[in-house]
């Protein structure tokens, strides 16, 4: 081997005498070495890295490998965990993998790593150098002036910050002023309406003495007892205060649309012959009313296929029916129940239709998709042929709202202090849920500055406390019969106040969740919390908002690619998680990769894995000083490492 | 709960019911109740149906001809009245090495017999073994009256006993059979006819398809019975736990389908099932302590074959030494080979002397291969190929899934994600990378593609029943499919392969056929109808599980023809029938990403290699679903065992290109890349002999050791060659696993070089870093243990010989090698060389035989390392001649992997050619 190597080194030295823009080749006691390394190489006997083992000053690059770390190869392939330093002069040195050496292949831009001679690789240091070193000077003075803004940033989130302490902290005290009125004016509200019941209920003891007596008087006083009725109705109404008119009207109206519904189920039921012989099959009105849901889709499909489609969907209802129907005339026998479940959901398909459908097993998601599609349009032309409205969606919605009535309902049984404590967690799902739930800061203080502004000398609390002060020193609770308007100015003072209390409350919440946030180690991060960045690609607009989530909008149409759930990667990633849910795949998510520059842009929005998302958010805030310092510095290590003759600077 | 409420739900199950739904459609698929011929069949009871004599026997041109007529006749209330039967023509003819060959079809030359003729598959059979291999009979003897026996090879002789007619093949000394043919009465034809008798239907319907069957009945069963047998192998393809084919009928089985052969596109099989999957070929192995034979039946029909339990005729007297097998096929004729043996390697070699041996790939192939549904542009591509290299993992080629063409018309490109493939190609050739595109055979019906105007305008799709162009569903759309049945449109169709014809495409570019089953959404059993109508009035039921196949033949023929006939090819095809072989490889469909089919991978690589198929692989990481790291781990240590050694991907499959799953993984994947590429010149010295004998490149043990019961039923390890061991670990968190070492020598553990003793059954530790394999003792494996981005930068690598002494100090092992790509080896530019190491000498000399053409081939690689396992001498020093050079032997590691402790002798540096005679010996 002995006599290979030597022959090997002949031949690059033939070379370097050949190609004299070639670096000179090192002797093979430095080859592969890192300038840092050369003092461990030059004892006699040296150590292997790794410690296992010990290696003659000749083994070093003979082309054979002793320690199983590479050690004593930096300048050949032989060690497959070896790496190899090619100096670059004219542009950054480079450590490459011992695999890449004389592999046919030029690695470096000075071919040092190709010295067997079956390759000519011209150095291309210098050119590719002055291309390198141009684009870093590029990103030096982007990180110069992004370090400016990013520090302004910084000062501007330190006093946003401190301002949102100084309004917490205010508004926890008059949280806990306007807690203490409401309490009182609770209290006094509970007292009136006892008296008013009290009152009430004398009054009703008086009326049926009176009318008692009244009976004996037959006919003639009639008029009196109406007097005493008209009364009535004015008191159910304050048994139910709590009882929202909306929630009211809202039930109101989901009756009023199952009724649209059933109604228009039953039409298009009685207009078809096969749907209906099935929902006497079915015998389960549950089920009954699913397969009316599926039918009605398909009965606004093409009408050429509507048969059919039924049957399909028939079949995907009530498996066994369906295929000891479809397979009464096969004459073969039918094992399992699970076969024909299956076997149901393809029978009676027309031929496109079950190619179709058999792709989409492999596909999942497109034809997915498009079944959804397919049923939105079928579901926008019902809606357009029926006289009434009655979509499922809408149902739907009468269900959600249902369901948040009961809700409320259920958190103000349970505690007095609704908006206290543990329900703020409450809260803080409600909001997550619903789309347009992000209400800026600006929005929010809006929403409860327009009634607590500060008006003259006093503060508004002030105001307020003079203003229950006069209420109450006003009422007097002792007086028969209850003044109507009294009560009725104190329960108005009450819903008010309340009302007040809950949008401070709310203030405070959202203060103290955004004050929880991570701004990053400088808070370099705060100015995201407020903002959304899109980026359009072809169809979709990519909508990116820090803090609390990322979705994907095409028309009108939106999926969420992830809530908010982390900064990854110090402060290099921003993860969102927990999207939408996939067809066969994860839940969507999405990784927003942060780059410094001048203003705040999201680019590269990319999908590579099914449901995961990436994207490329290129912002100030990553423009910091300590890495501006490492790009000067390897500016400066390029430059230095230059031929004289070419220095550039 | 109110109205709405629970519409809501219901809908919304109705929804996401398909990721609920379990996913093998059985129900899609006919079983052997629905499928008449079989139902039929399989019902009969042995000696049922009136059996056939044979006459007027004679002798001509080395061949037996007979006529088959019933015998008396005889009641059968079971069976339907049949028309008067005509005579069928019998024909024995005997091949070497070791082959009788049984032909049954109609008497054409009947004047009531109809004009249309039965299918006989043509060209699967190589066209010259009448030249090649036939024997000419000089005699036959008839001992007594009714029986004629003739001469078959290797002292075996073959008996024909007219009446009730029956063959048989027995050892001529002791009688002893070890084949016979309807000796339980079963065989059955179901002649051609032309008129329906009264009332008879020829319809038949599955689900919402009918097929028309224009021409009847006409199906094929009888039994076979292989004598002397522990077990049978084969009939691929069926995925199973169990390398040896469970019964499916007779006493203690539970009810079981009969093992079909129909090529199907199954989604999400299951992992141990007999029903079909994407291909066939209906040839069966048996092996025992006594005997090995094989079976091979020339039908591409749909055929269900039961392997019956003893005692399944006579619960009473189950006989243990022989097993019985009932074949059933829809249409065609009888043409079958039984194989002497004696040894199952001679089973093979006389079935692929038939068939004709595996192709020899270009070396490219047999390193390891990156694919995903889809890499979805030319960025995608530049990322993962540049992946690779940053994590200095080696790979060889990249592929391109379905998605890369426009619209999914085979032989174009997505202009928007692939503007430039030339370049694309062109920068990963500049690595040493190959690439591979998928070209499908459904031809999206679209005027506008050429392929399909051109297909349309000459006629060259198959026609459905009623002579239309076939229209069926796949990826495209509505598709239609070449004729491939038909050689002009085979050559029309690897035309289409030229640099000019497939735009876009360089000498770096290969091919992957998919869904040649042929796969059709919406045809009967996700195929094409069995009505549809090929060349030569040839119906779709009689060719069905040959379609793949001559599309796969077509299309490598292709690729030769556009490298004017210097390199050659290679194409990846799912479907499969007998003589794929020739043509490239295959991999095992879409399998899932479980621990199951991990497991499974293994008894169906070895059954296809059995067969022929020795170029094959499971999708490394499971197609469906997404693989946990440590099931990913255990995936790529297998798979690197793999003939075919590729990862591939669902399209709704997480990324799992190997750097994703954290560094050590990362690290743990690139060992098991490692191993293989550093085994390369192994596996291509395999390769080698997988194209000359037939030897299948990962072996079932038995294969090896043909006398160890104990490895007759396990496909759990497996042999690489006839030197490596593996032991696949098949489950989560698995901390030991059981091995069986075959034979008597010892084994050496590749992990550490301990020695361990054969035929005992050793637990073995299990590390996350390799699965146990083990070096046999008296093998010599050589290897290239340094690692390149692609197999292309280690050709002038040094090579190390790692050599397994016995227990008397020997070890033999060979190396083939050549220029890796073009068919110059066939004209003798090869070297291949033999190592023995015996007397404390290792000595190399040349395998070739000389002379065997006039072309030439040069190494300048040396052996840089020799590691010898179990030699116990202190030795110091070695001396190499010629030249008395002395060189040094120290203490050194098995593999240069971190951390590796120094364990065996080592020659340093050597540094002899491997092109050379040399003898090195230690002092």
């Amino acid at each position: 081997m002995e006599t290979n190597l030597r022959f090997s080194l002949l031949i690059s030295l033939l070379c370097l005498i050949a190609i004299p823009s070639l670096a000179s080749i090192p002797s093979r006691d430095s080859l592969g070495i890192s300038p840092q390394d050369v003092s461990y190489y030059k004892a006699g006997v040296i150590k292997c890295k790794d410690g296992s083992k010990k290696f003659n000053r000749d083994q070093l690059n003979d082309e054979f490998c002793d320690c199983p770390d590479g050690t004593d190869e930096p300048g050949t392939s032989a060690c497959p965990e070896g790496k190899f330093y090619c100096q670059n002069l004219g542009h950054t040195p480079l450590v490459i993998f011992s695999s890449r050496v004389n592999d046919g292949i030029c690695d470096c831009c000075d071919g040092s790593d190709e010295y067997d001679g079956k390759v000519n690789c011209s150095n291309t240091c210098w050119e590719a150098g002055k291309v390198a070193r141009d684009k870093l000077k590029k990103k030096i003075a982007t990180y110069q002036e992004g370090v400016v803004i990013r520090n302004k940033e910084i000062e501007k989130a330190k006093l946003a910050i401190a301002k949102d302490e100084e309004e917490l902290s205010k508004l926890k005290n008059e949280e806990i002023s306007l807690r203490d009125l409401v309490a009182k004016l609770k209290e006094q509200k509970e007292r009136i309406e006892k008296a008013e019941k009290e009152e009430k209920l004398k009054k009703e003891l008086e009326e049926k003495r009176l009318k008692e007596e009244a009976e004996k008087q037959a006919a003639k006083e009639k008029e009196s007892i109406e007097a005493s009725l008209q009364v009535e109705p004015k008191d159910a109404k304050e048994k139910a205060p709590e009882d929202s008119t909306e929630g009211g009207e809202n039930g109101k109206k989901a009756e009023v649309e199952d009724e649209d519904a059933s109604h228009d189920e039953h039409e298009v039921l009685s207009s078809e012959s096969s749907a209906e012989k099935f929902a006497k099959m079915t015998g389960n009105q549950n089920e009954e009313i699913n397969s009316k849901h599926a039918e009605k889709e398909i009965s606004n499909d093409d009408s050429g296929h509507a048969e059919e489609e039924i049957d399909n969907h028939k079949s995907a209802q009530k498996p066994e029916q369906v295929s000891d129907h479809s397979s009464a005339s096969d004459a073969a026998d039918v094992h399992s129940e699970e076969q024909q479940h299956e076997s149901a959901s393809t029978v009676g398909l027309s031929k496109e239709e079950l190619g179709r459908l058999v792709a989409s097993r492999w596909t999942g998601e497109k034809s997915a998709e498009k079944d959804e599609n397919s049923k939105d349009e079928s579901l926008k032309e019902s809606a357009d042929d029926a006289a009434e409205p009655a979509k499922v969606e809408e149902n739907y919605e009468s269900y959600i709202s249902d369901m948040d009535d009961d809700r409320y309902k259920y958190k103000e049984e349970e505690s007095e202090n609704e908006y206290n404590g543990d329900s703020d967690e409450e809260y803080a799902d409600d909001h997550a849920d619903t789309a347009e739930s992000y209400k800026s800061d600006e929005e929010y203080k809006n929403d409860y500055s327009e009634e607590i502004s500060t008006t003259g000398g006093l503060s508004w609390i002030d105001k307020i406390q003079q203003t229950v002060q006069r209420v109450f020193q006003s009422f007097n609770f002792f007086k028969t019969p209850v003044d109507l308007s009294e009560s009725s100015r104190v329960k108005k003072e009450y819903d008010d106040l309340s009302s007040k209390l809950s949008k401070i409350q709310s203030r405070i919440h959202h203060l103290k969740e955004k004050l929880k946030r991570d701004f990053g180690k400088d808070k370099e991060f705060y100015s995201f919390h407020d903002q959304c960045f899109e980026n359009k690609q072809n169809k979709y607009v990519y909508k990116v908002c820090p803090f609390k989530k990322a979705t994907q909008n095409e028309g009108h149409s939106s999926s969420q690619l992830g809530q908010w759930d982390k900064f990854e990667e110090s402060y290099r990633v921003m993860a969102f998680s927990n999207g939408d849910r996939c067809w066969n795949g994860p839940d969507r998510s999405m990784k927003v990769r942060l780059r410094c520059g001048l203003k705040n842009e999201l680019t590269d929005v990319d999908e590579p894995s099914r449901c995961e998302y990436v994207a490329i958010l290129s912002t100030p805030a990553m423009c910091v000083e300590d890495k501006l310092k490492e790009l000067k510095q390897k500016l400066a290590d390029m430059s230095s490492s230059q031929p004289a003759s070419h220095d550039e600077l | 709960m109110s109205p709405p409420l629970l519409t809501l739900l219901l809908f919304s199950l109705l929804l996401t019911s398909p990721t609920s739904t379990s996913a093998w459609k059985k129900e899609e698929f006919r079983d052997c109740n629905q499928t008449p011929f079989c139902k039929r069949a399989r019902t009969r009871t042995p000696h049922s149906i009136p059996s056939l004599s044979v006459s007027s026997l004679f002798l001509s041109d080395g061949a037996i001809s007979a006529r088959l007529l019933p015998s008396q006749p005889l009641e059968s209330p079971s069976d339907a009245p049949s028309p008067t039967p005509r005579a069928l023509i019998l024909r024995l003819s005997v091949y070497t090495p070791g082959a009788l060959r049984l032909e049954i079809d109609e008497d054409y030359s009947d004047p009531t017999a109809p004009s249309h003729r039965r299918f006989r598959v043509p060209d699967v059979l190589l066209p010259d073994i009448d030249d090649r291999h036939k024997l000419y009979l000089p005699r036959v003897s008839s001992d007594s009256a009714g029986v004629t026996s003739f001469y078959l090879p290797y002292g075996f002789e073959a008996v024909v006993h007219h009446d009730p007619f029956q063959i048989q093949v027995r050892r001529a000394s002791n009688k002893e059979p070890i084949l016979s043919f309807n000796s339980h009465g079963l065989f059955d034809f179901e002649q051609l006819r032309t008129n329906k008798s009264d009332g008879e239907e020829w319809e038949e319907r599955f689900r919402s398809h009918t097929d028309t069957r224009p021409r009847g009945p006409q199906s094929i069963s009888f039994d076979v019975s292989f004598h002397g047998a522990d077990f049978v192998y084969g009939i691929p393809e069926h995925a199973s736990t169990s390398l040896a084919l469970r019964p499916t009928r007779g006493p203690g089985i539970d009810f079981s389908e009969p093992y079909r052969l129909f090529n199907l596109d199954v989604f999400e099989f299951l992992h141990d099932s007999p029903f079909g999957l994407y291909g066939s070929i209906p040839f069966m192995l048996s092996h025992g302590t006594k005997s090995s034979s094989g079976f091979f039946w020339l039908n591409a029909a749909e055929m269900q074959i039961d392997v019956l339990a003893p005692g399944w005729d006579d619960p009473a007297n189950p006989s243990p030494n022989r097993i019985d097998t009932l074949w059933m096929a829809e249409a065609g004729v009888v043409d079958a080979f039984f194989f002497v043996g004696p040894e199952t390697k001679d089973v093979v070699g006389q079935y692929l002397s038939l068939t004709g041996t595996p192709i020899m790939p270009q070396h490219f192939a047999v390193g390891y291969h990156q694919c995903r549904w889809n890499y979805r542009d030319e960025e995608d591509v530049d990322t993962v190929d540049a992946g690779f290299d940053s994590h200095d993992i080696p790979y060889d080629v990249l592929w391109l899934d379905i998605e890369h063409t426009d619209g999914k018309r085979y032989f174009t490109w997505d202009k928007t994600l692939f503007p430039d493939p030339v370049g694309m190609q062109k920068k990963l050739a500049a690595k040493g990378r190959h690439m591979v595109t998928i070209v499908d055979p459904h031809m999206k019906r679209d005027d506008s593609y050429w392929l399909h105007k051109e297909a349309t305008e000459k006629g060259y799709y198959v026609k459905d029943s009623s002579g239309r162009d076939f229209d069926g569903w796949c990826w495209p759309g509505s598709s239609s499919y070449p004729d491939m049945l038909n050689p002009e449109i085979r050559e029309w169709w690897s035309e289409k392969f030229s640099f000019e014809n497939y735009k876009g495409s360089t000498p770096s570019l290969f091919t992957w056929n998919d869904m040649n089953e042929p796969s059709v959404f919406n045809g009967p059993e996700l195929t094409m109808p069995r009505d549809a109508v090929h060349y030569g009035d040839v119906e779709h039921r009689e060719l069905h599980n040959a379609y793949g196949y001559y599309f796969h033949m077509a299309s490598s023929e292709g690729l030769v023809k556009r490298g004017e006939r210097k390199d050659r090819p290679f194409v990846l095809s799912r479907a499969f029938f007998a003589g794929t072989q020739r043509y490239g490889a295959i991999w095992t469909g879409d399998n899932s990403a479980d621990w199951d089919h991990l497991k499974v991978s293994v008894p169906m690589i070895l059954t296809l290699g059995l067969t022929g198929m020795t170029f094959s692989g499971a999708d490394v990481g499971g197609f469906f679903g997404n693989p946990e790291p440590e099931l990913l781990v255990r995936w790529y240590q297998l798979g690197a065992f793999y003939p075919f050694f590729r990862g591939h991907a669902h399209l709704d499959t997480k990324r799992r290109e190997p750097w994703l799953f954290g560094e050590r993984n990362t690290a743990l994947i690139r060992e098991a890349v490692h191993v293989r590429y550093s085994l390369l010149p192994y596996f291509y010295t395999l390769f080698r002999e997988a194209s000359t004998s037939g030897l299948p490149i990962m072996r079932p043990l038995w294969l090896e050791f043909p006398q160890d019961k104990e490895t007759f039923n396990n496909g759990e390890a497996f042999m690489v060659g006839p030197a490596l061991l593996a032991q696949g670990v098949y489950q989560a968190g698995e901390k030991s696993v059981s091995v069986y070492l075959p034979g008597t020598e010892s084994w050496y553990y590749l992990r550490n070089g301990a020695a361990y003793k054969g035929g005992v059954s050793h637990k073995m530790e299990v590390f996350e870093d390799s699965i146990p394999s083990f070096q046999k003792a008296g093998t010599i494996i050589p290897r290239k243990d340094r690692f390149r981005r692609s197999s292309t930068q280690m050709v002038n690598d040094p090579y190390t010989l790692v050599i397994a002494l016995n227990s008397s100090n020997s070890a033999e092992g060979e190396l083939y090698l050549d220029d890796g790509k073009s068919f110059e080896y066939e004209e003798g530019a090869f070297m291949h060389r033999r190592f023995v190491f015996s007397d404390n000498k290792l000595v190399s000399t040349n395998k070739a035989r000389i002379n065997v053409g006039k072309k030439k081939f040069s190494s300048e690689c040396v052996i840089e390392r020799v590691i010898i396992l179990g030699l116990s001498a202190n030795a110091k020093k070695a001396v190499i001649e010629p030249g008395n050079i002395e060189v040094d032997i120290e203490l050194g590691p098995l593999s240069l992997r971190p951390g590796s402790s120094p364990v065996a002798l080592t020659i340093r540096k050597p540094n002899v050619h491997v092109a050379d005679d040399w003898t090195i010996r230690i002092l």
